[in-house]
C-alpha cells in the first residue's frame, strides 16, 4: 500500500490497482484474446504483395515472429551470453 | 549573417554557447536557452534551397550554406530535437553541460548544411568536442574514463576522414561534397567512407557508443542520441547512396545491436545497442539506393530521432529518480512514475513499428523498398531485427524497469522529476504519435516525391502484419521471460580489440621508442650538451657585453610568457579541448570579418 498521505494520481492509482491476481489474470486473457483475433484476421485479409514467397501461406507472420523470438531469446541468452559473459568490472572502469 | 532571408542555425547555438558563460547567475539565462532550437526550427522551415554562405579561406572556397531536400528534412528534425532536448534539461544549473550541448547541436547543423569536405570535417570534429564534454559533465571516474576513450576513438575516426578528404583532393582538385560512384572508388573515398562509418557505429567500428552513452549525464546522452550516428547517416546518404556494401553492412548492425540489446542489463546500454540497430535500417537503406529505400532512410532517421530521443529521456528520467539505470535493481515501478512509464511506452512502441505510432510508417518503407529490389535477405534480416526490437525495448526493458513481477515498489525513495523533463517527454510524444496516424507530415519532405505515391503503410495487411509479427514475439517473451531476466553480467564486444590495439601502442611508445630516446639523451648530454655551453660562454659574453644594455626588460616578457604557457600545459584533456574551440572560434570570427 502506499505511503499514508501520499496524494496518487489518477493514473498511478490505476496502474497500483492492475497488480491484484484477478486483474493480472483478466489481462493475461485479454492478451491471449488478442492474439487469437489477429491470428484469425491474418486468415481472412489476404497479402496482395507478398515480399519473400513464403508470406503468401497464411500464418507465415504469426508463426515467423513466435519462432524467431523464441530462437533469439534461447541463442542469445543460452548460447551467445554464457561465452562472453565477464564480470560487471572486468575492465576496471568502474 | 544571413544572405537573401537564409539563417544559419550553427550561428544561434554558437552564439549562445559563447555568451552563456558570462550571463548573471540568477538561472533567469535558462529561458534564453530556448531561443537558438526555436530560431533553428525557424530556419529549418524556411531556409530557400541553394548554396549560401560562401567564404574565403587558405584560397578554398567553403561553402557554409548548402541547403536542398535531403539537408533540409534533417534539419528540421534537428531543429525539434533540439527544442525538446533543450526543455528536457532546463533544470540543469551546470552552464558547461549546456554549453557543452549548444557547441555539439551547432556542429551538428553545421555538417548538415556543409557544402565541401573541408567545412564538413571543421563541424565533424566540434561535435566530437561537444560530446565528449557531454560525457566527461557526469562528472564520475566512469565517465571521465569513457570520455577519454570516446574522444580517441573519435579523433582516429576524424583523421581517417581527413586523410580521405586530403588525398581526394590530391586526385580530384576538389573539396565538393556530394554523391561518390561505387565503381571506379579510390583509397581516398574508402577512407572518407570508414570515417564516416565510425560516427554511424558500423559493426566492428560500433563498440564507442554502448561504451559512451549510457555513461553521459542524463541530459546529454538525449542529444547525443540523436545527433552524432544520424549527422553520419546524412552524409552518408549524401555521398554513398547505391555502395552496396553499406546495405549488407546494415542488416548486420540491425540484427546484431538487437543480438547484444537482449542480453543487457544497463537500461541506456540497451537503448545504445539499439541505436546501432536502428541506424542499420537506414545504412542498409541507403545501400540498396533506390528511390523507396533512400526515402524510407531519411524518414527513418527522422522518426528514429524523435523516439529514440524520448527513449533516452524515459530511461534517464528513471535514473534520475531511482539513481540506478541497473534493471536488477528495478522493478515496480509503474504506479510511482505512471507518466514516465507512459511516455516511455510510446517511443517503445514507435521503435517498434506498431501500428500508429511513427516507426510503422517508417520501418516498412525500407523494408518493402529492399524487397521490392530484389534485396530479399536484406528485407528478411531486417524483419528479423524488428522481432529483437519488440522483445528488448518494446516489452523487456518497460517490464523489468516498471513490473517485474513484483508488487509496487512504495518503500524506495524516489527524487522528484522536475516538470519541465515531463514537458521534454511530452512533445517528444505526441509527435510520435502524429507522425504514426498522420504519415503525410513526414512524408509530405522526403526526398523522392514520386516515390512516396508508391508505398502505403495503412493497409489492412500491414496492420495485421505488423500486429501478428509484434503480438507473437510478445508471446514468445513472455514464454521465455524468465530466461530473459538482466543480470549484471559485462558482455565482451569489440572494445575488447580497441584496448588491446590500444595497449599496443602504448606499449610501442614505452618501450621501443622510449628505448632510442634514451639513446638519444645520452648522445646529446655527451656531444651537443659541450657544443651549446661552448656556445653559451660565447653567448654570455656578449649579453653581459651588448644586449643587457639594449633589452633587459625583454627577459621579463619571456618569462612572463614561460609561466602562462606552463600554466596552459596542465595536462588536463578537457582544458586543452576547451582552449581548442575557443581559438577555433577566434580564428573563424577573424577569417569571417576580414
Amino acid at each position: 500500500m502506499p505511503p499514508r498521505g501520499e496524494n496518487l494520481g489518477f493514473l498511478a492509482k490505476l496502474l497500483a490497482a492492475q497488480l491484484t491476481a484477478g486483474r493480472i489474470k483478466l489481462w493475461r486473457r485479454v492478451f491471449f484474446g488478442a492474439l487469437l483475433l489477429v491470428a484469425a484476421l491474418s486468415l481472412v485479409i489476404p497479402n496482395h504483395h507478398p515480399h519473400f514467397g513464403y508470406d503468401k501461406y497464411p500464418l507465415f507472420w504469426t508463426i515467423f515472429g513466435l519462432g524467431v523470438g523464441l530462437a533469439m531469446v534461447l541463442t542469445v541468452k543460452k548460447i551467445i551470453q554464457p561465452v562472453i559473459k565477464k564480470s560487471e568490472d572486468y575492465y576496471g572502469d568502474l | 549573417m544571413a544572405t537573401s532571408s537564409f539563417f544559419h542555425p550553427s550561428v544561434a547555438f554558437l552564439m549562445m554557447a559563447v555568451i552563456l558563460p558570462f550571463l548573471p547567475g540568477n538561472r533567469r539565462w535558462k529561458w534564453l536557452l530556448l531561443l537558438p532550437p526555436l530560431a533553428a526550427i525557424y530556419a529549418a522551415f524556411n531556409n530557400p534551397v541553394g548554396d549560401h554562405l560562401s567564404l574565403q579561406w587558405l584560397g578554398q572556397t567553403l561553402k557554409l550554406g548548402h541547403v536542398d531536400k535531403l539537408s533540409s528534412i534533417f534539419a528540421q528534425v534537428f531543429a525539434i530535437m533540439s527544442l525538446a532536448g533543450l526543455i528536457f534539461s532546463l533544470h540543469v544549473n551546470d552552464k558547461g553541460q549546456h554549453v557543452a550541448a549548444l557547441l555539439y547541436v551547432a556542429g551538428g547543423f553545421g555538417c548538415l548544411l556543409a557544402g565541401d569536405y573541408l567545412s564538413l570535417f571543421a563541424f565533424w570534429e566540434l561535435m566530437s568536442l561537444g560530446s565528449t564534454f557531454l560525457v566527461m559533465l557526469n562528472r564520475t571516474r566512469e565517465s571521465v574514463l569513457a570520455a577519454f576513450r570516446y574522444f580517441l576513438y573519435h579523433t582516429i575516426g576524424g583523421l581517417l576522414l581527413l586523410a580521405g578528404v586530403l588525398l581526394r583532393y590530391r586526385l580530384t582538385n576538389s573539396f565538393d561534397f556530394g554523391p561518390i560512384a561505387s565503381s571506379g572508388a579510390t583509397i581516398a573515398d574508402w577512407l572518407i567512407l570508414s570515417g564516416f562509418c565510425v560516427n554511424a557505429a558500423v559493426v566492428p567500428l560500433h563498440a564507442w557508443l554502448p561504451d559512451a552513452y549510457p555513461r553521459g549525464t542524463v541530459t546529454g546522452s538525449v542529444f547525443m542520441c540523436a545527433f552524432t550516428t544520424k549527422t553520419a547517416v546524412y552524409v552518408l546518404a549524401r555521398a554513398f547512396p547505391g555502395w552496396e556494401i553499406l546495405a549488407i553492412a546494415g542488416t548486420i548492425m540491425a540484427i546484431y545491436g538487437v543480438l547484444f540489446a537482449s542480453m543487457e542489463n544497463n537500461a541506456r546500454k540497451i537503448l545504445s545497442y539499439h541505436i546501432v540497430s536502428q541506424v542499420g535500417y537506414m545504412v542498409a537503406g541507403i545501400g540498396v539506393g533506390v528511390a523507396m529505400t533512400l526515402n524510407g532512410a531519411a524518414a527513418h532517421a527522422y522518426a528514429h530521432i524523435l523516439y529514440k530521443g524520448l527513449l533516452f529521456m524515459g530511461a534517464g528520467a528513471v535514473l534520475y529518480a531511482t539513481g540506478t539505470q541497473r534493471l536488477d535493481e528495478l522493478g515496480g515501478l509503474a504506479a510511482r512514475l505512471p507518466w514516465v512509464m507512459v511516455f516511455y511506452m510510446v517511443a517503445a512502441l514507435s521503435i517498434s513499428g506498431m501500428p500508429l505510432f511513427n516507426g510503422f510508417v517508417s520501418k516498412t518503407m525500407t523494408i518493402a523498398g529492399a524487397a521490392e529490389s530484389g534485396w530479399f535477405w536484406v528485407a528478411l534480416g531486417l524483419e528479423l531485427a524488428a522481432v529483437g526490437t519488440f522483445i528488448s525495448v518494446g516489452l523487456k526493458l518497460p517490464y523489468f524497469a516498471f513490473w517485474g513481477g513484483k508488487p509496487t515498489d512504495w518503500q524506495r525513495p524516489l527524487k522528484p522529476i522536475p516538470a519541465n523533463m515531463y514537458a521534454g517527454m511530452a512533445i517528444l510524444a505526441i509527435l510520435c504519435l502524429a507522425q504514426g496516424v498522420y504519415p503525410d507530415i513526414l512524408y509530405r519532405y522526403l526526398v523522392f516525391q514520386e516515390a512516396v505515391h508508391e508505398f502505403h503503410p495503412w493497409t489492412s495487411w500491414n496492420v495485421i502484419q505488423a500486429l501478428n509479427l509484434l503480438g507473437f514475439s510478445g508471446l514468445a517473451f513472455y514464454v521465455l521471460r524468465k530466461v530473459i531476466a538482466p543480470h549484471k553480467a559485462l558482455n565482451l564486444d569489440f572494445d575488447l580489440f580497441y584496448r588491446l590495439i590500444g595497449r599496443m601502442a602504448l606499449f610501442f611508445v614505452c618501450r621501443p621508442l622510449a628505448f632510442f630516446d634514451n639513446i638519444w639523451t645520452n648522445v646529446w648530454n655527451a656531444v651537443g650538451l659541450r657544443i651549446l655551453k661552448a656556445l653559451g660562454r660565447l653567448t654570455n659574453v656578449f649579453d653581459k657585453k651588448v644586449i643587457d644594455l639594449i633589452v633587459d626588460g625583454s627577459a621579463r616578457d619571456v618569462k612572463r610568457v614561460g609561466q602562462l604557457g606552463a600554466l596552459i600545459q596542465n595536462g588536463r584533456l578537457q582544458q586543452y579541448l576547451g582552449l581548442a574551440t575557443f581559438i577555433a572560434l577566434v580564428i573563424l570570427a577573424i577569417v569571417w570579418y576580414c
